[in-house]
């Protein structure tokens, strides 16, 4: 039953990215001065969104995982285990937009890159997540998960810093902001079905990769507890 | 200062006044970055003024790197590291401790190097120069105070120093930055460095309240 | 004015192409460890301790 449940949402979730792209490239008007390259747009929100959901779940697991570990073992390893998902499926997406960014902003605006506060707040997020991956890679030992734990939770504290500290960066320094400014929106109704669309696409596409991560590492955790279990009984 | 903070201290301070191993590897390490950069980002030219300030915040960085790998391999020889769990003083003064030594170690080779700084690049200061005494010790506490934490986390990695950098360097990004515009702001007298200050004052508090906090959680972990 | 089309097209291809490419390589790099987690299960359920 619960297989039938899940092949039933995948199969749904691929109809929607297939419908998101048809909406993407077949359906949504051209843009005025972008053109064609307007529709990166389409794959390039939606997945900045999703990649900030996801690194929000990911601190979620992280504080859970402190806050239950001494009491309640099984909830902590389940919220060490969405720690790890939400980081690692959240790198993914944030990978997708600061790649496929530039590629916008090269074609729409001339330049690759600029130092806006959106711009780095997102680079320094990518940066901050990989290296949590990095410390859950070569940290060694059981107390992984509560070092990896703290580590999410000061990461997420410098986040608000950055994007503060990069506006006010900018105020002395104008520069060019990626995607016209905090408040252009997008207007024509058709548009905004395209993205909609895409939208529930993908965050339909990174809830299915992130339940399966997850199951991964709960298979994983319970795997190593048994090898624990049986090195303790040898 | 409660006695185990000053023990932890003193000690500290002690070893390292016998052998001078993290003062001296850290004086040339950052007098070797403040040449290569000079090669890299000629001083003579007419930016000299403004990338001063980024190249003695990045020197001052990749030196403190090369006393913080060192800053816990001490307290593992020998198991001292796990003597000092198990004794009653809160691990918070441990690493506040550590934190003041190691400030002191980083701040006495930006004094050392600061001269030679300014032949370098002819610097000269045209906004306040007493801001400065301000700027690189707030700046500097970020980077120990975070450093130390991330160095406790880890100790028990396969690339402990590797590592330390990779999860130090992202999260210092605001405060190098603030650094970095304060102090440039204060060389070139272009701009009003005050906010600058205050985010890295900023910063500075909201770190290390959060380490004070989670040092215990990180050194005990088990 | 017509290569400048063309190089929009290609830059829009490219951000599609290595969206795909990342989604689904983070994809398959899952599925091997699926299989990894399994092939380990049914090692530790053929030897009971």
């Amino acid at each position: 039953m619960k297989k039938l449940a899940i092949g039933l949402y995948a199969a749904l979730t691929v109809a929607l990215m297939v419908w998101g792209f048809y909406q993407a490239i077949y359906v949504a008007p051209d843009e005025q001065t972008m053109h064609e390259v307007q529709r990166i747009f389409y794959y390039h929100v939606p997945s900045a969104m999703v990649a900030f959901l996801f690194f929000a779940i990911s601190l979620a697991g992280s504080i859970g995982y402190l806050a239950c570990r001494r009491n309640r073992a099984e909830w902590a390893q389940i919220s060490d285990a969405w720690a790890l998902a939400g980081a690692e499926v959240g790198v993914v997406f944030c990978t997708v937009v600061l790649i496929t960014g530039p590629l916008w902003g090269r074609r729409a605006w001339g330049i690759w890159w600029t130092w806006d506060a959106r711009l780095t707040t997102t680079l320094v997020l990518w940066l901050i997540y990989v290296s949590y991956l990095l410390l859950r890679r070569f940290a060694a030992g059981p107390q992984v998960q509560t070092l990896a734990a703290v580590l999410g939770i000061f990461g997420a504290l410098d986040v608000p810093i950055v994007y503060m500290s990069n506006r006010w960066w900018r105020t002395q320094h104008p520069a060019p902001v990626f995607g016209g400014g905090e408040d252009s929106g997008i207007k024509d109704p058709a548009m905004l079905h395209a993205f909609a669309w895409n939208v529930i696409a993908w965050l339909a596409w990174g809830i299915l990769i992130l339940a399966l991560r997850y199951r991964v590492e709960r298979q994983h955790q319970k795997f190593a507890a048994q090898e624990a279990q049986e090195a303790l009984d040898a | 200062m409660t006695s185990a903070l000053w023990t932890h201290l003193v000690k500290d301070l002690r070893i390292e006044w016998r052998s001078l191993d993290a003062i001296i590897s850290m004086l040339f390490f950052s007098g070797l970055v403040v040449v290569l950069f000079s090669i890299a980002f000629d001083p003579r030219g007419a930016f000299s003024q403004q990338i001063a300030g980024g190249v003695l915040c990045v020197a001052t960085m990749f030196a403190s790197v090369s006393a913080l790998n060192q800053a816990w391999t001490r307290e593992i020889r020998h198991q001292v590291l796990d003597a000092q769990r198990m004794a009653p003083a809160p691990g918070a003064e441990l690493f506040l401790a550590k934190v003041l030594a190691n400030f002191l170690f980083v701040s006495i080779v930006q004094v050392i190097l600061a001269p030679f700084f300014f032949i370098f690049y002819n610097l000269h200061i045209l906004g306040q120069a007493w801001l400065l005494a301000l700027v690189l010790p707030l700046g500097t506490w970020a980077l120990v105070a975070n450093g130390i934490f991330f160095a406790a986390l880890s100790i028990r990695s396969r690339n402990r120093e590797l590592l330390l950098s990779l999860i130090l360097f992202p999260i210092f990004i605001p405060a190098l930055l603030a650094m970095v515009q304060a102090t440039t702001a204060i060389l070139t007298g272009e701009n009003d460095p005050t906010l600058w200050i205050k985010m890295l004052l900023g910063y500075d508090i909201v770190f290390t309240t959060a380490s004070w906090l989670l040092f215990d959680v990180v050194f005990h972990a088990e | 004015m017509d290569e400048r089309v063309l190089l929009d097209h290609q830059f829009t291809v490219a951000a599609y192409v290595v969206t795909w490419a990342v989604q689904l390589g983070y994809l398959a790099w899952l599925g091997l460890k699926w299989r990894a987690q399994k092939r380990n299960a049914a090692r530790a359920a053929r030897n009971p301790r």
